[in-house]
């Protein structure tokens, strides 16, 4: 019996070789000496091996984070950065074929279908950080706008993935760079700025009656 | 604080509408009064530089300081307060340190000491300093900011058009001097080269009474990172405040002359970088060195020509001295008899003075006169349209850099130093 697992490898060796995928499930399961509804008992097609392989490297680096030391110490901002370095990191290890499944996909801001699986794990990542960070004090909440956070921090992973696909620097030292000043400026508006208290002094201004009277509202 | 290429690049232009207005000023007010010399304008150029680059960080800054160290452009005050800058950059982010060091090692530093502080304890030139203990040793863990090689190439591309008006050099003139400060700059990203000369340079100066170097640790260094010990210490300005004796400051001011005078004598390659934050006093009253960033080695047809002029001698002889001065392109070969004989004038003056400690056993550097007579001359040469073009090869950058900074600190020290510890050796 052949196990998820090494279809998923034979899957990936076959592309990475051959620079597409196989014509069909039947060619691919002939040479994997497996019959054709063995294949189908694990996988539905070849764009969820794909989808699977994303998942995989997506779960590996959230429980490899978390098993640092430093985790427990770490701010909102601080497991967010680590989450992304550890995650690029991890893509590395199969850059070729990342690189392959979402060479198809056209640059729109649309999520591609191969990561349809990842949004959610990475969403829910988030939101318990953000959580966190709102519960710490470290993040400030604002109605409605905070529970857009996440979706910034979608659109910033987006970003990096693309970054890093295109970095020709030694070691994607750039995004390095461009995890650590992007994860910056989200988390700087995430937290409790001016603006937030030239909002609530607005606020209060409006509720002041004499202000309201002398303003001729 | 600008700190994005773009923001930096709109501060270089805003400076040069400002200076552009300058020059309209100028020229409005000349209408009206003829005898109003360049003096004003000058004045009004230097302090629009002064600010602008006063708000830019980083590279840029100091490669505007060191050009125009060279050519005298700004006043003394503006170049003291130059000498401090830094590469500026926020904290590397805990994460970003560990993944800098499992890059390089392939594990966390938790894991390769025993303990490690992941906050930073100070800024470094181009990285942070970090603390960490391995086998009961303190250790000091220079790690470097991510880009920083990138950015200094693009500093200097930004760097460029703007030197070019405010020195008013051609762009020909000016590339071989910012070759040599973008050599010198990148070689200081390079952590590798840093510990390998580090070992070298530490070993080759073990004999130089009261000066000491930290350990370093080749196998917990990489290109981005430098292990080596902590060293405990004051530096210049702390220990200044310990009000030390007379005799404690001439001991370190002798340590730091027979420091970088072997180098220049005895090695032909010295560290360039007389910063006081490359130094540390330490407890046991010696002078330890904890940063080999910036090497600049002493070719033969430099060396030679320079120092022959520095000891008595050919100077007395003008015929010799005019061969040395051609030889450091300080004449240029198409100079007619006036100009060899101003250019003659100007330089004997100035390396007259810049040799006096050596012309003598022993040197006051706590004189204000020396440096009164030093800073006049460069704000004299700065007035002279003879001094717009640039003169001397392109090694005086560093040298200058090196033996003025040393002459600075020496002053700060306020020591009297045996000059003749180390003499030049000519052939």
């Amino acid at each position: 019996m052949t196990s998820p697992e090494q279809i998923k490898k034979h899957y990936i060796d076959y592309v990475l070789t051959n620079g597409e995928a196989p014509k069909s499930v039947y060619n691919f399961a002939k040479s994997l000496k497996i019959s054709e509804s063995d294949f189908y008992k694990i996988y539905s097609s070849f764009s969820m091996i794909e989808k699977k392989v994303w998942e995989d490297l997506t779960l590996q680096t959230l429980v490899k984070i978390k098993e640092q030391e430093v985790w427990a110490q770490y701010s909102s901002r601080e497991k967010m950065l680590s989450f992304f370095y550890s995650y690029i990191e991890l893509l590395k290890t199969q850059r070729s074929f990342i690189i392959y499944t979402l060479k198809n996909h056209p640059k729109r801001l649309t999520t591609p279908d191969v990561l349809s699986d990842v949004k959610p794990l990475f969403e829910n990542f988030a939101e318990d950080i953000i959580n966190e960070g709102i519960d710490s004090g470290e993040l400030t909440e604002r109605k409605f706008i905070s529970k857009r956070y996440k979706d910034a921090l979608w659109i910033q992973f987006a970003f990096i993935i693309n970054f890093w696909i295109d970095d020709d620097s030694p070691a994607f030292e750039k995004t390095d760079e461009a995890i650590e000043r992007g994860i910056n400026v989200s988390f700087d508006f995430f937290k409790k700025s001016p603006l937030d208290n030239l909002f609530e002094y607005g606020k209060f201004l409006s509720r002041n009656s004499k202000f309201k009277e002398r303003m001729g509202i | 604080m600008p700190t994005t290429k773009v923001a930096r690049s709109a501060k270089f232009i805003e400076t040069g509408f400002r200076i552009g207005g300058n020059y309209v000023k100028h020229f409005s007010k000349k209408l009206f009064n003829p005898d109003l010399t360049r003096d004003e304008l000058n004045e009004d150029n230097a302090e629009d530089i002064y600010n602008s680059l006063s708000e830019l960080k980083g590279s840029a800054l100091k490669i505007a300081q060191m050009l125009s160290m060279d050519k005298n452009v700004l006043p003394k005050a503006y170049v003291s307060r130059f000498t401090q800058s830094q590469y500026n950059a926020p904290p590397l982010s805990g994460p970003l340190i560990i993944k800098t060091f499992t890059k390089s090692f392939g594990k966390s530093p938790e894991k390769i000491f025993d303990t490690f502080n992941l906050n930073s304890i100070r800024a470094a030139s181009i990285g942070q300093v970090h603390v960490a203990t391995l086998n009961g040793k303190k250790l000091a863990i220079k790690i470097q900011y991510p880009g920083v090689a990138d950015s200094i190439s693009s500093d200097l591309k930004l760097v460029k058009p703007f030197a070019f008006r405010l020195l008013g050099m051609s762009e020909k003139e000016l590339n071989i001097y910012i070759k040599e400060v973008e050599e010198r700059l990148l070689e200081e990203t390079d952590y590798e080269l840093e510990v390998r000369r580090s070992i070298e340079f530490s070993k080759a100066c073990s004999k130089l009474k009261d000066v000491v170097f930290p350990v370093y640790y080749p196998e917990l260094s990489s290109a981005k990172i430098i292990t080596m010990d902590w060293v405990e210490g004051f530096h210049l300005k702390e220990f200044l405040e310990t009000n030390p004796s007379q005799k404690l400051k001439n001991k370190i001011g002798q340590a730091l002359w027979d420091f970088y005078n072997f180098q220049q004598h005895e090695l032909k390659a010295v560290h360039a970088d007389p910063h006081p934050g490359n130094f540390l006093i330490t407890p046991d009253e010696k002078l330890a060195v904890i940063d080999f960033g910036c090497i600049k080695e002493l070719p033969e047809n430099f060396y030679q020509p320079f120092f022959s002029l520095v000891v008595p001698g050919v100077m007395n002889d003008k015929s010799k001295t005019i061969k040395a001065f051609r030889e450091l392109d300080m004449i240029h070969a198409d100079d007619n008899e006036k100009q060899i004989e101003f250019y003659y004038k100007s330089y004997k003056e100035m390396i007259s003075l810049f040799a006096l400690p050596y012309r003598s056993k022993t040197f006051d550097f706590s004189k204000p006169e020396f440096f009164e007579n030093l800073y006049a001359w460069g704000d004299k040469i700065a007035k002279m349209p003879e001094f717009k073009q640039p003169r001397g090869v392109k090694h005086f950058i560093y040298v200058n850099r090196t033996n003025f900074g040393l002459y600075t600190l020496l002053n700060e020290l306020n020591a009297t130093v045996k000059t003749d510890t180390f003499q030049p050796q000519l052939k």
